[in-house]
């Protein structure tokens, strides 16, 4: 896999969210995502980033803009050192959640993304890697 | 015109320096082929004709060579094709060209293996031809060496474009597949039919939610009729997809009604514990057109008895 | 600096254009704007209109300020509508398993006076 563009996007505050969004969507367009993939990868670094900062106490972003030679995709991880996800099955399965919330992000994201793989450490933190290829090319 | 292939498959100098380098080509073995060029101009002619020879005996290779026009028109660039080897240079106009001669196979339907075969002969041939000239020890080594790697370098190129080729006509495929797997017809003003046949997958269903999205947004359609009878089995992973098309076309502000429900369909729903209050279902098509026409204020009548 | 959401009175109800990108910082502006916009309101019984075409993406919280909103303007004896959500947030909430059930919804501003009808 080639990296054609990488950034490094602190989550540390509300406003750094949008940012990291804008920045999945400016890619999703650079590698040419239909307006369905660009969609739900841009809203897939909404809720990550999200998770990282209400959840994991801020962290980072890595957006990336990569290929395989034959395919464009994104590849975007998330990096917290917080308490790390207490019941990943459950959080993965989607509707836990620990705060008032539907708790969809985690599991919504999985289902919008091609590649999905979490690492959670309790005390530790959580990494969350997402990969998403476009579609139908020329 | 269409995008260059080194511009499709984003092959830059970067991507040339590197792939000269695991292909051990430098300064010496260009200039080795820059050197042999007089010879093998001298050898073209006959090595080309003694090369179509070997792709006419055989059985595989001759399928594809059955018209003697193309023929000739092949053997024409095979000659500019083969001096090019021994030019001593190589850059993205170079690559384009190897590009190029492999996207064409592909479009002839020439597999790569008949491919790598044939730059085997072609090494043979020029082989013996370095052999004949009567240098030898390291000096020959060296000069084998340095054609073996560019013809090597060349099959890889080639091989990049097949597979790229072959994905693109994959996508394309797909893309057609995708219209034909879920045509939306406008029936009436504001009202679509979206006829579904065959087997549906996650891939086919997401593919159906977004022509029946795509449609409504377009046609500002109110209802959009999905018409399932043609559908082979609809099991519960099935039917979950429907719905979710169905939820996703009301968030637009449109109303889905399903049609061609068979009972074990019916059975499947009911099942899933699915709200039924906000489900439009009609056993026959004919029906849930006439009650798509009386959600957007139209009705069927009788013309004998007038309206 | 937080820019303000635009309200509008037409035909008797309340329009609210979400334009761009509704930022985390913007959504609960956009949620006090709307409640305070019905309250000042007061003595009409107009509906709501929320137009979202202006947003390109809708993630779980975004969603969910509006949903609240909804309910809330609901709650404040409103009826509320949603319009314009465009065809690929649709698709995207729904994958996510976020269905926004109990929110009614229009294709657009037009469609959605309609659903709305005369102001009692
Ligand atoms: N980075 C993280 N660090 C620690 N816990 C996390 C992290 N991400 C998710 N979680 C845990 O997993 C649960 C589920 O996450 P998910 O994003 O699905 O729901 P949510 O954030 O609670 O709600 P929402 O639907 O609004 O996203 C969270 O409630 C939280 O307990
Ligand atoms: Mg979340």
């Amino acid at each position: 896999m080639t990296v054609l563009v990488s950034e490094r996007l602190t989550i540390a505050v509300e406003g750094d969210v949008p940012v990291v969004r804008r920045r999945a969507r400016e890619l999703a367009q650079a590698a040419h995502f239909d307006a369905f993939a660009s969609a739900a990868i841009t809203t897939a670094a909404s809720e990550l980033s999200r998770n990282a900062l209400v959840h994991g106490g801020g962290g980072y972003a890595v957006v990336e803009h990569v290929s395989d030679g034959l395919r464009e995709g994104l590849r975007l991880v998330f990096v917290d050192e917080g308490p790390g996800i207490l019941d990943i099955d459950r959080a993965l399965r989607g509707g836990y959640s620990t705060g008032r919330s539907l708790g969809l992000g985690l599991s919504g994201s999985r289902r919008l993304v091609d590649e999905f793989h979490v690492e959670t450490s309790l005390g530790k933190g959580t990494r969350v890697e997402v990969v998403k290829w476009a579609r139908f090319r020329r | 015109m269409d995008p260059s292939l080194t511009e499709v498959l984003q092959f830059d100098e970067h991507q040339l320096r590197t792939r000269l380098a695991f292909f051990r080509i430098g300064e010496e073995e260009l200039d080795r082929l820059a050197a042999m060029r007089p010879l093998m101009e001298e050898a073209t002619a006959q090595i080309v004709s003694l090369f179509y020879e070997h792709l006419l005996s055989q059985p595989e290779t001759r399928d594809f060579l059955d018209d003697p026009v193309l023929v000739d028109r092949l053997q024409a660039k095979q000659t500019a094709y083969f001096l090019q080897l021994f030019e001593g240079r190589v850059d993205l106009a170079y690559v384009e060209n190897r590009f190029r001669v492999g996207a064409a196979h592909e479009r002839l339907g020439v597999p790569p293996r008949w491919y790598i075969g044939a730059f085997d002969r072609y090494l043979g041939l020029v082989r013996e031809r370095l052999i004949g000239r009567g240098v030898a020890g390291a000096e020959l080594v060296a000069d084998l060496a340095a054609v073996e790697r560019i013809m090597h370098f060349d099959a890889a190129l080639a091989i990049d474009a097949y597979v790229a080729g072959h994905l693109a006509t994959h996508a394309r495929n797909q893309a057609a597949l995708r219209e034909l797997a879920s045509p939306v017809i406008r029936v009436h003003d504001r009202v679509l039919l979206l006829p579904l046949v065959g087997t549906i997958d996650s891939f086919r269903a997401q593919q159906v939610m977004e022509s029946a999205l795509l449609g409504v947004s377009e046609e500002q359609a109110r209802v959009l009729i999905l018409d399932i009878a043609g559908v082979a089995v609809v099991d519960t992973q099935v039917a979950d997809h429907l719905l979710k098309t169905t939820a996703a076309l009301r968030l637009l502000g449109a109303k889905t009604i399903l049609t061609g429900i068979s009972p074990q369909v019916a059975r499947t729903i009911v099942e899933l514990g699915v709200d039924l209050k906000t489900l439009h279902t009609r056993n026959k098509l004919s029906d849930g057109l006439e009650l798509a026409l009386s959600l957007v204020g139209r009705e069927i009548t009788d013309k004998e008895r007038g309206s | 600096m937080t820019p303000t959401i635009p309200i509008l009175r037409v035909r008797g109800h309340l329009l609210v254009s979400v334009q761009g990108e509704l930022g985390d910082d913007v959504v609960e502006q956009f949620q006090n704007d709307v409640l305070s916009a019905i309250e000042r309101d007061r003595g009409r019984d107009g509906g709501l209109l929320v137009d979202i075409s202006g947003l390109e993406v809708v993630d779980t919280y975004v969603a969910r300020v509006l949903a609240d909103t909804a309910a809330m303007a609901r709650l404040m004896g409103r009826h509320t509508v949603v319009c314009g959500m465009r065809p690929e947030v649709a698709a995207t909430l729904v994958q996510m398993g976020y269905m926004l059930d109990g929110v009614e919804t229009a294709l657009d501003v037009d469609d959605g006076l309609d659903r709305l009808g005369l102001p009692r």
